[in-house]
């Protein structure tokens, strides 16, 4: 129901009456009015010679009526005046002239002149609600086909097309569609995506124009606050707050391309195409990511071969070369040295697989309640041959609180650790595993008596690959500290590398928050 | 006993490792059987009775947890072959019967003592009943004792069910799950806090050195290992 009817039904029924509403005055309207005019003296004159001259000035309301509703305030009013007149003259007493002798008569010509303004008025008001609701009506139309035809699009390329096809249909204007040659790749220049007529290039001005409409994301060119010098009209295709494309309006005849009532409709279009794109956006990701998944899992196929097929022979060599009996000093040493060797590389390719654990998010976690003493000893006992000189001092208390921790990821962490002190520490040096209090949780620091770390590595040391300045000539896989943090943290716990407060050396700590502590009482 | 032919059926589809562990166990006295997959594997212990089974996990045909069941059927204690890390695999092989496991890359030393403590534990349990003594420990399970250098601890009642249960199973690790179920009672399997409250208990009664390698040994994910009489 268009809303004049519910607003006004007086004057919606009178249009109805008169037929269908058209706009302004017109010379039509006028001389329809004159003839009414004419028609209404010369039936009133009739009346008058069969001496009924008492309602007569009624007679005059039906074209006063007409040209009021039906061709606006001007037609009307000049309508209403000529009535008036025309009654003053013909009827009103002393007749053929316009004096007037009774001033009841003035009365009736101000209503004459009165009743035109008013229903001007209405009349005018019930045009324009009936035109907004048309205008309304084609606006959503054309939003709702439009909006049809975009759920079957798939490809930016086959939007762009739509969108210049479209709005060049839907408004009868010239369109251009400019996107960068990459999606994505806001740096890139902009390139004409589609047009309508076809075309390849925009002018040097309207290409800056397009390209500051892209930029800011807002409308440039006529009618805007920039670039108004431009040909054509540009307005951000929007995804989110981003310009994804621009979209430019544009006449034949260099007018302004858009009327008021365009601008809202082409706003609309384009907020559909914004959301069209994004769902295609939505689709791109999902297909990026169903690619990243299969490289995950051909990572992890390689890597779950590659493990299996280094370990295998390295259990035969590390089995063999620890069933051999030396007979003599020198080969006994030469022995230990084949052997360390082999479990280095065996404790390498056992960081490479936690590390891939840990780069594609296969890291299985279960928290259970730990004691530090015997996860420090567990770690100690894997490392007895690796520690070989080094002394170990362990201080940490018998009655700490126990600790939620993944039991196998805390113990590879310790290991590492302890790896890594004996790894860079002073030969022979002793390796410190303390736990104190830190806050309202724990620390517990594994420390040696090396050349310590470079300042401002103390982040560094936890990446991958990074070994510190100069202390590669003990070789390690760069893996080890990435991994402490990589396992730490998918328990809830920190790392922090620094140099010991007192004496020489690095300390590299687990921090473990009070939320992992489970205090438990001294008694068994 | 020993020469008495113990035989031993080594699964795995590496002839590297087969004969790597046939050139340990042979020389101590052993026989050994091999098989490179499940079907010969389960042919073997049917015709051959194997007294002990090194089984490789990872076995071409079938899971290698599949075969723990029908080995011990046939009569077969088995011992795991795993790798490092697969812990929870460990854990659901000796859930399923299988008497322990040895890690990769193993020690040969080491699986000979797993074969000999599994052995000793083939002979029956009355061998450890009397009591345990290691070190200057000694673990009366009849009175239900225990003595540290011929003076009386006293531990608590749970303190020392886990250390019966764990001098029972000398040697050989025993599940968290499995200790918290029989000395706390069904219902317990996870409560894995009241073993690490016990554990801790006993070691800061029977042991003074806290650097000392602990004899109640903690195998992290899986369970407690009373590292004594492992054949050295």
């Amino acid at each position: 129901m268009p809303p004049g009817r519910r607003r006004a039904p007086l004057a919606g029924a009178l249009v109805s009456a008169f037929g269908p509403a058209r706009e302004g005055s017109s010379a039509t309207g006028w001389l329809v009015s004159l003839v009414l005019i004419a028609v209404v003296t010369a039936g009133g004159e009739t009346l008058a010679a069969h001496g009924n001259d008492a309602d007569i000035s009624m007679l005059y309301l039906i074209p006063v009526i007409y040209a009021g509703t039906r061709h606006g305030l001007g037609t009307g009013l000049a309508t209403g005046l000529v009535a008036a007149l025309a009654y003053d003259f013909f009827f009103v007493p002393p007749l053929y002239s316009l004096l007037v002798a009774d001033p009841s008569h003035v009365l009736s010509m101000v209503i004459l002149i009165g009743t035109a303004v008013v229903c001007s008025q209405l009349g005018g008001q019930v045009r324009r609600q009936a035109r907004l609701a048309q205008a309304n009506a084609d606006r959503n139309g054309a939003i709702a086909g439009f909006a049809r035809l975009l759920m079957g699009i798939n490809r930016r390329e086959d939007l762009w097309a739509l969108l210049a096809r479209e709005i060049a249909r839907l408004l009868d204007v010239r369109t251009v569609v400019l996107a960068p040659d990459m999606p994505g790749e806001s740096g890139r220049r902009l390139v004409v995506k589609a047009a309508v007529p076809a075309f390849d290039r925009l002018d040097l001005i309207d290409g800056v124009a397009a390209r500051w409409a892209y930029d800011t994301a807002r409308p440039t060119g006529p009618g805007s606050d920039a670039m108004a010098v431009s040909e054509w009209q540009f307005i951000p295709v929007l995804g989110g707050n981003v310009a994804h494309a621009v979209f430019g309006v544009g006449r034949e005849d260099a007018r302004m391309a858009l009327t008021g009532a365009q601008e809202p409709l082409l706003a609309s279009l384009l907020d559909q195409a914004g959301l069209a794109l994004a769902r295609i956006a939505a689709e791109e990701d999902m297909l990026a990511l169903g690619k990243v998944q299969e490289r995950d899992r051909l990572r992890a196929a390689l890597l779950s071969s590659i493990g299996h097929d280094l370990r295998t022979p390295l259990t035969t060599v590390l089995g063999m070369l620890r069933a051999i009996r030396p007979e003599t000093a020198r080969q006994q040493a030469q022995l230990d040295s084949a052997r360390g060797e082999a479990e280095r590389l065996d404790r390498f390719v056992a960081n490479l697989i936690d590390m891939v654990r840990i780069e594609t998010g296969g890291l299985e976690r279960a928290l259970e309640p730990v004691d530090l003493n015997e996860a420090v000893t567990a770690a100690l006992d894997d490392l007895r041959r690796v520690l070989g000189a080094h002394p170990v001092i362990v201080e940490v208390a018998r009655d700490l609180p126990l600790v939620m921790a993944d039991p196998v990821l805390l113990h590879h962490c310790l290991i590492n650790l302890v790896d890594n002190a004996a790894k860079h520490g002073r030969a022979d040096g002793p390796v410190t595993l303390r736990a104190r209090p830190a806050g309202e949780g724990l620390a517990l620091a594994v420390l040696d008596e090396g050349p310590g770390i470079v300042a401002g590595e103390e982040q560094r040391v936890f990446g991958m690959f990074t070994r510190l300045e100069g202390s590669d000539r003990r070789g390690g896989t760069g893996l080890g500290l990435a991994i402490v943090k990589g396992f730490a943290q998918a328990m809830g716990m920190e790392v922090a590398a620094a140099n010991r407060a007192e004496g020489k050396g690095a300390a590299f700590t687990l921090l473990i928050p009070s939320e992992n502590l489970r205090q438990v009482d001294g008694a068994g | 006993m020993m020469r008495d032919a113990v035989r031993v059926l080594v699964i795995d589809d590496e002839p590297a490792i087969r004969a790597l562990l046939r050139g340990a166990l042979e020389p101590a006295g052993y026989d050994v059987i091999e098989a490179d997959n499940a079907a010969q594997a389960l042919a073997s212990a049917q015709v051959q009775a194997p007294h002990v089974v090194l089984l490789d996990l990872g076995l071409p045909d079938r899971d290698g947890l599949d075969l723990i069941a029908p080995l011990r059927k046939a009569g077969a204690t088995v011992l795991v072959v795993s790798a490092r890390d697969a812990t929870a695999q460990k854990v659901a092989a000796l859930d399923q019967g299988a008497d322990d496991y040895v890690t990769k890359p193993f020690d040969t030393d080491e699986v000979l003592a797993r074969v000999r403590t599994a052995l000793r534990h083939r002979a029956g349990p009355d061998v450890l009943a009397a009591g345990l003594r290691f070190d200057d420990i000694e673990i009366d399970l009849d009175a239900r004792v225990v003595r540290r250098a011929g003076a009386e601890v006293h531990l608590a009642p749970k303190e020392f069910a886990l250390l019966a249960e764990l001098a029972a199973n000398a040697g050989k690790v025993v599940t968290h799950t499995h200790l918290l179920r029989t000395i706390w009672g069904p219902g317990h399997e996870t409560d894995v806090e009241y073993l690490r409250v016990a554990a801790r208990g006993i070691r800061r009664k029977l042991e003074t050195d806290g650097a000392a390698p602990s004899r109640i040994r903690n195998e992290p994910g899986v369970g407690y290992r009373l590292a004594v009489g492992m054949g050295s």
